[in-house]
Order: C-alpha cells, then sequence, then structure tokens
C-alpha cells in the first residue's frame, strides 16, 4: 500500500500577479507543495517563475488569491526567519567578507552566530581559503555559491533558490548537485528551485511545475520517483532520460500553448 | 586583480602628481609676481612666506578664530543634515518638503544672511558659525538622502526575506551604504564651512581671517591679503586632503561621484510639495521671528516683506531698485556661469584626449577645487579690477573647478564592460570620447550646474558686497549699512527664491537626462 503524501506546506489558490500597465504575469494559479520536498519551476525566460518565487517568499503582494506557508501567511513566515532566499543576483554586501556574508545569513534571522556552521557551509559551496575575501574580489560563479551557504545558514523551514547556479561553471554545479541537496534533506527544508536547466531540475527535485508562457500557468506537474541520494551516475540512467524528455517535451508544449 | 589589492599602489601616485602641479603652480605664481612687481597687484609665495614669519601671532590667532568658527559650524550643520536625512527616511512622504525647504535656505545670500543674523544674534561668533552650518548643511543632506538609498534593490529583499524591517535595513545596509557618500559630503563641507565663517567675518565681525581679509583690501596690503588668502586656501585644501584621507581609511570602495537627487515625484505632487515648501517656509519664518519676540525694526515678517515688495507707497520704487540690481548681477553672474561650465567641461574632455596632461591637472584641480573661491575674491578683484572682468572671472572660476573635476570624473567613469566593447573594435579616443564618455560624463556635468547655482550667485554677490558697488550685492551691503531691513530681507528672499528656482530647473533637466541615461539614479 502506498505510503500518504506528505501534507502541503505551501498553499497557494487562485494566485495570480498583474504589474502596473497590465502586464498579467501569472494567471490563477493553484499549487500545493509538500513538505520537505523539493519542487523545481521550470518555464521558458520571462514567463513568472521568479515572480512566482518572490510572491512566496511574501516580496510581493498577489493581485489575486493567497498563499498559506505553514497555515500561516508569507509575511508571518518572514518573520519568523522561516524562510530563506537564494537569488539570481548573488547580492552579497560589498563590505563584509565572505566569512561576513555568510554569518549574515543567522543575523538577519536572529540566531546567535554559529562559526563551525558557517564554516562548513563555506567548505561545502568550495570557498574555503577565501573567509576574509571581500566580494570585490570573487568570481561571478563564486559569489553566487557563498549566496546559497548565506541562504543556508539560518537553516530555513522554506528555502526558495532562483536560478541558484546560473553564474557556477559546469564541474562546481554538479558538485553542488551532489553535495547540497542531503544538507537541505537533512533538515527536512522545504525547497522551492527555479531554473532553466532540465536535467539539473530532474536530478535536484522530487517535483517538476513546467511553467508556460506569460501568464505563466502550469502545463504539467511531473513527479520524480528517483531515489535519494542521488549519485553523478544516475544522469546516466534511463529513468532520468526518460524524465528529462519528458520535461522537455511539456516546456515545448508550454511554449506553443 | 581585486580592488582592494591596487587601492594602496595608485594612492602613491596622485600624491606625486599633485606634488608636481603644486610645485608647477608656485613657481608660476612666484614668477608673476616678479614680472608684476611693482604694480601693487601680486605677493609671490616668497613675499607671503616672508609676510607669514614676520606676522606669525597675527595670523596665528585670526586663524585660530576662524578656524573654531569653522569647525563648530561644521559639526553643526553636518549633525542637522543627519538628523534630516534620518527623517525624511523614516518618514520618505517627507523628502520632498525637508530637501525643498534645505534647498531655500541653502540659496540664502549668505552675504545678507550675515548682517542679518548678527542683529538678530548679537555679537560674538556666533553668526559666523551659523553661517559656517548653513554652507554645509545642505551639500551634506543631499549625498546622505542619495547614499541611504543607494543600495541594489536585491539587498531590501534579502533583509525582507527573513522578515526584518526597516531598522535592520539601516543597521545593515543602508548606514554603511551612505558612509562613501556621507564622506563625499562631509569633504565639500569642509571647505565651504571655513568659507562660511569667513563670509560671515567679512560682514561685520571683531576677529578672524575674514575680518583681516577686509582690513588688506581697504588698505591695499597686497602681501597681507595674499598671505591671509593662501592660508585660507591651504587650511581649506588641508580640510579636504583629510577628509579624504580619513575616507580612504575607512572605505575600500571608491568616493562616489554622482549626487543626484532621487525623484519620482511626477508633476502634480511636485506642485503640490512646492506649494507647501513655500507656505512651511513663511510659517517658519514668521513662527520663529515671534517665538522669539524680535523687534519688528530688523527682524521683518514674511507680511513686512511682502508689504514692502507689493503694498507700501513705495514697492514701486522698491521693485524698480530691486529689479535694476538683479538685471545688473545677472549680466555678470551668466556669462560667468555658462562660461565656468562649457570651460569646466571642455577642458576636462581636452585632458581625457591627453591623459598625460590629465595626470599632471586633475590633482591640482582637485585641490583646487577644494578652495573657497569667494575667500580669495578680494585677489582677483586686486587682479583683474573692479569691472565686469573681474566678476565674471571670479563666478566662472566659482563654477569652473567643480565642474572640471566633476566631468573628469565622470569622462573616466565608463561602464567597464562596454569600454570592452570600444577595445574589441579598437575605437579611436575622439569615438570613445562622443559615443561613450561624453553620454556618461553627462549627469556628472548637470550635478555640478546643479550645485553651481547657488555657488555662483554666492561668489557674484560676495564681490559686489566687497568690491563693485554694483548689482544686487552692492544693494544688500548698501540696505544693511542704512539699517534698510525692509530692501536687505526682500533682497534675500527674491535671491533665495530665484535661485532655488535657478537650482530646480537644472535638476529637472538633469532628471531628464538622468533618466534616459543612468535611469538606476533615479530610482526611489
Amino acid at each position: 500500500m502506498p505510503a500518504d503524501p506528505p501534507p502541503p506546506d505551501i498553499l497557494c489558490r487562485g494566485l495570480a500577479k498583474v504589474f502596473p500597465g497590465g502586464v498579467e504575469v501569472l494567471s490563477p494559479l493553484d499549487v500545493a507543495l509538500a513538505a520537505g520536498q523539493t519542487t523545481a519551476l521550470v518555464g521558458p525566460s520571462g514567463c513568472g517563475k521568479s515572480t512566482l518565487l518572490r510572491l512566496i517568499a511574501g516580496l510581493e503582494d498577489p493581485s489575486a488569491g493567497s498563499i498559506l506557508i505553514g497555515g500561516e501567511t508569507p509575511d508571518h513566515m518572514r518573520r519568523q526567519a522561516a524562510i530563506s532566499v537564494a537569488f539570481q543576483d548573488p547580492s552579497l554586501l560589498p563590505w563584509r567578507s565572505l566569512r561576513g556574508n555568510i554569518a549574515l545569513g543567522r543575523k538577519l534571522a536572529r540566531l546567535p552566530a554559529d562559526q563551525a556552521l558557517v564554516d562548513r557551509l563555506i567548505r561545502l559551496v568550495g570557498l574555503a581559503g577565501f573567509e576574509a575575501t571581500r566580494p570585490a574580489a570573487l568570481s561571478g560563479g563564486m559569489r553566487q555559491r557563498a549566496a546559497i551557504a548565506r541562504a543556508l545558514a539560518s537553516a530555513p523551514r522554506l528555502l526558495l533558490l532562483d536560478e541558484p547556479f546560473g553564474a557556477v561553471d559546469e564541474l562546481t554545479r554538479r558538485q553542488l548537485a551532489l553535495d547540497l541537496p542531503p544538507l537541505w534533506q537533512e533538515r527536512g527544508t522545504t525547497t522551492l528551485l527555479v531554473t532553466h536547466s532540465v536535467s539539473e531540475a530532474v536530478f535536484l527535485a522530487d517535483r517538476i511545475l513546467v511553467l508556460s508562457l506569460r501568464p505563466a500557468r502550469i502545463v504539467a506537474d511531473i513527479a520524480v520517483p528517483l531515489p535519494h541520494p542521488r549519485l553523478s551516475d544516475l544522469a546516466d540512467s534511463a529513468g532520468f532520460h526518460a524524465l528529462a524528455s519528458q520535461v522537455s517535451t511539456a516546456l515545448a508544449r508550454g511554449v506553443a500553448a | 586583480m581585486s580592488l582592494a589589492m591596487t587601492l594602496p599602489g595608485r594612492a602613491a601616485t596622485p600624491a606625486l602628481r599633485a606634488l608636481g602641479g603644486a610645485v608647477i603652480l608656485l613657481l608660476a605664481w612666484e614668477l608673476a609676481a616678479q614680472r608684476l612687481g611693482g604694480a601693487y597687484l601680486l605677493a609671490g609665495p616668497v613675499e607671503v612666506a616672508r609676510w607669514l614669519t614676520e606676522n606669525p601671532g597675527l595670523t596665528g590667532r585670526a586663524l585660530a578664530v576662524t578656524l573654531w568658527n569653522g569647525a563648530a559650524g561644521f559639526v553643526l550643520g553636518n549633525l542637522v543634515a543627519m538628523l534630516l536625512a534620518g527623517a525624511a527616511l523614516i518618514w520618505p512622504r517627507s523628502q520632498p518638503v525637508i530637501t525643498g525647504l534645505s534647498l531655500l535656505v541653502f540659496c540664502l545670500p549668505l552675504v545678507a544672511t550675515g548682517p542679518i543674523l548678527r542683529v538678530l544674534m548679537g555679537p560674538g561668533n556666533a553668526p559666523q558659525i551659523a553661517l559656517a552650518a548653513l554652507a554645509v548643511f545642505y551639500t551634506t543632506l543631499i549625498p546622505l538622502l542619495v547614499g541611504l538609498r543607494a543600495a541594489p534593490a536585491v539587498w531590501f529583499d534579502l533583509v525582507r526575506s527573513y522578515g526584518r524591517g526597516r531598522m535592520a535595513e539601516l543597521r545593515h545596509i543602508r548606514a554603511r551604504a551612505a558612509l562613501p557618500y556621507l564622506f563625499a559630503g562631509l569633504q565639500i563641507a569642509a571647505p565651504a564651512a571655513f568659507l562660511g565663517a569667513m563670509v560671515g567675518e567679512f560682514t561685520g565681525a571683531e576677529r578672524g581671517l575674514g575680518v583681516l581679509t577686509i582690513r588688506f583690501l581697504r588698505a591695499l596690503d597686497v602681501p597681507g591679503l595674499w598671505a591671509v588668502c593662501s592660508v585660507a586656501a591651504t587650511v581649506s585644501i588641508l580640510a579636504y586632503a583629510g577628509i579624504g584621507a580619513l575616507a580612504r581609511a575607512v572605505l575600500r570602495e571608491p568616493p562616489p561621484l554622482i549626487l543626484s537627487m532621487p525623484s519620482t515625484e511626477r508633476a502634480p505632487h511636485a506642485l503640490v510639495s512646492t506649494a507647501l515648501v513655500a507656505a512651511l517656509a513663511l510659517l517658519i519664518w514668521w513662527a520663529g521671528m515671534e517665538a522669539m519676540s524680535l523687534n519688528p525694526f530688523f527682524a521683518k515678517r514674511p507680511g513686512d516683506v511682502l508689504d514692502a515688495l507689493l503694498i507700501a507707497p513705495d514697492a514701486a520704487e522698491t521693485r524698480a531698485r530691486l529689479g535694476a540690481a538683479l538685471s545688473e548681477t545677472a549680466i555678470f553672474l551668466l556669462p560667468g556661469y555658462v562660461a565656468g561650465l562649457v570651460i569646466g567641461a571642455a577642458l576636462a574632455m581636452a585632458v581625457t584626449l591627453l591623459p598625460a596632461a590629465g595626470a599632471l591637472v586633475l590633482p591640482l584641480a582637485v585641490a583646487l577645487r577644494s578652495v573657497p573661491i569667494v575667500a580669495t575674491a578680494p585677489l582677483i578683484v586686486l587682479l583683474l579690477g573692479r569691472g565686469a572682468l573681474g566678476t565674471i572671472t571670479l563666478v566662472g572660476v566659482m563654477v569652473f573647478f567643480p565642474t572640471f573635476v566633476a566631468c573628469l570624473h565622470g569622462l573616466r567613469q565608463t561602464p567597464g564592460q562596454i569600454r570592452d566593447v570600444f577595445d574589441c573594435f579598437a575605437a579611436s579616443r575622439l569615438r570613445r570620447l562622443v559615443d561613450l564618455q561624453i553620454p556618461a560624463m553627462l549627469p556628472a556635468f548637470f550635478a555640478a550646474a546643479r550645485m553651481a547655482v547657488p555657488a555662483a550667485v554666492l561668489a557674484v554677490t560676495v564681490v559686489e558686497w566687497l568690491a563693485t558697488g554694483r548689482g544686487i550685492g552692492s544693494l544688500m551691503a548698501l540696505s544693511a549699512s542704512l539699517s534698510d531691513y525692509d530692501m536687505l530681507w526682500s533682497c534675500v528672499l527674491v535671491v533665495a527664491v530665484l535661485s532655488a528656482l535657478g537650482f530646480a530647473a537644472i535638476a529637472g533637466i538633469e532628471r531628464r537626462m538622468l533618466s534616459r541615461l543612468a535611469p538606476e539614479q533615479v530610482r526611489q
């Protein structure tokens, strides 16, 4: 007998967003994301993936509909420091060192300083040796890895990743895809990942939502029943390729729709 | 290579260049003095040094007084600026009113405010300190307002994503992001405070470098005059350089250049806030006078000035005198202002085409920019006479240095990635200048043009007050000495309003340019 699906952690009902000037970004969406799962949002450029992420983070107000995170509003959850976002732009503060920027994640969440955790995260994202370096002296990929570490530093209940590996080189990207999921899985973090990469979505996510062109609507909701932990040879498996093909087909359908 | 790694190495070279420029300047000055020997116009550095060694007590005492007044005004003015910036941050809707009122105060003609403050505050140093504070608070307020918002939106999103509020924004982002802007403001404020104190001393103080200047000008003591002005210039350069050095020690990022006012106000809102500013200014003026129960003979209320300008039997005559004086002033002011802007921008472009010359000229220009030109007004009058040439030159010089320095920085601040595109095509210097650097320079040019409006008004009124006997500055001097307070207050009101309108007109053009060329700077 199959196990009961995990309870929904994020519940969006009739969620819509129209920007000033009448630009409709999201047509009413109904989405339920399970607690502790990783969900990937894929879709064509400019379709509204990041907007959906910002709405869930409480950084934008919806034009219609509602969002509940664990039964509470995003604003309430932000005040509980339960949300953490790694933005597309690494947004590191130039006057803080790498360590200072990562520690800021805990400071802003009003958590006590935890040097050991910060050092562990620095090692995890492959930036050991650069602790005292300022962002100006780091490459784009290094900055982005630092931003991911900062997002993880507060051990959030909901982790929102907006194309977090966009500026990361291919080798590091593969390494991060191996190293990061165990971290958020061991904490039971609900993760929402915005990505352009189909293979990244299949590798990291438990579920993939494919969005159409703007105004975005969900054209496919694809479960990824691949076991964890996922190792690098998974990408060579037939199951992986079948899922990637399914997502690509859905994407093409979304663009054509 | 990282910025932090390149900075120390680069710091030494400009210092050497500045030294080279200073030596050339001193040599040229001495040569000119030798050539003009006996003309009672110019004392060279050797003669100035001799005069200073012979009169150390006199100079030292006067310098101490002016330094104290300037420093007290500097602290006071900057504290007010920080409080106002804080208020505008806490209550953003108050910003147009705060900046509007501050602009109006900044545009008050110091030469007339001085005597008025003297009768309001009595003898002593208070009027000089108040003038020094008035001279600095706006130049700190504006960069601070910009700096407190000078962070990418995503940094604020970051703080908000953790559910933190405005205090956390202020602590983690705004306070630190504003630091370079604060230092940029303080750097301009330091010589400005010294200038304010000196202008205060021009207009009726008992002690200080300004008093010595007036005394030597009247006695035609050429070495004394040049010595006092040289001391004033040196102190200003040192104050400017000292704050610059402090900024370099504290900050890692290069100082910001463009001090534009962020504004997203639409026309109807701008009209409402202008009306509100005018109403509040009149209310504060009236209430201040009433609260202190100041004698209406010298402490004129708005009603008295409106009466003098519009209702009184001699109102037409008052208006005619004011109009005539303003026309005389405009004849000197406008050509000097335009010439200062055009020559400043043109020379900056020329120096960009000849980088070797720029390397020598820029440190010198940055140093000379910090000299309170108005403090050297007597020298320019001495050299060029009391006619149109002297006045226009003084206004031009006052406008030239800040424009030249701002434009030169603007020309060099082209985005690296776009520069790479021009590099790929091996574009000529002229092509880069026309297609890349001039558009990048325009925001700096307009910022300089805007800030130059009150500076030019100050220059022209000071020189008219001190020397030429014409124009609105002279009318204010005459009204002060005849205790014609109706006329003096009318002059103050009209000059402040006209300066503020000139400033606002340039700011309007500037905003249009920025919204096209640098939209990120127009973001609220």
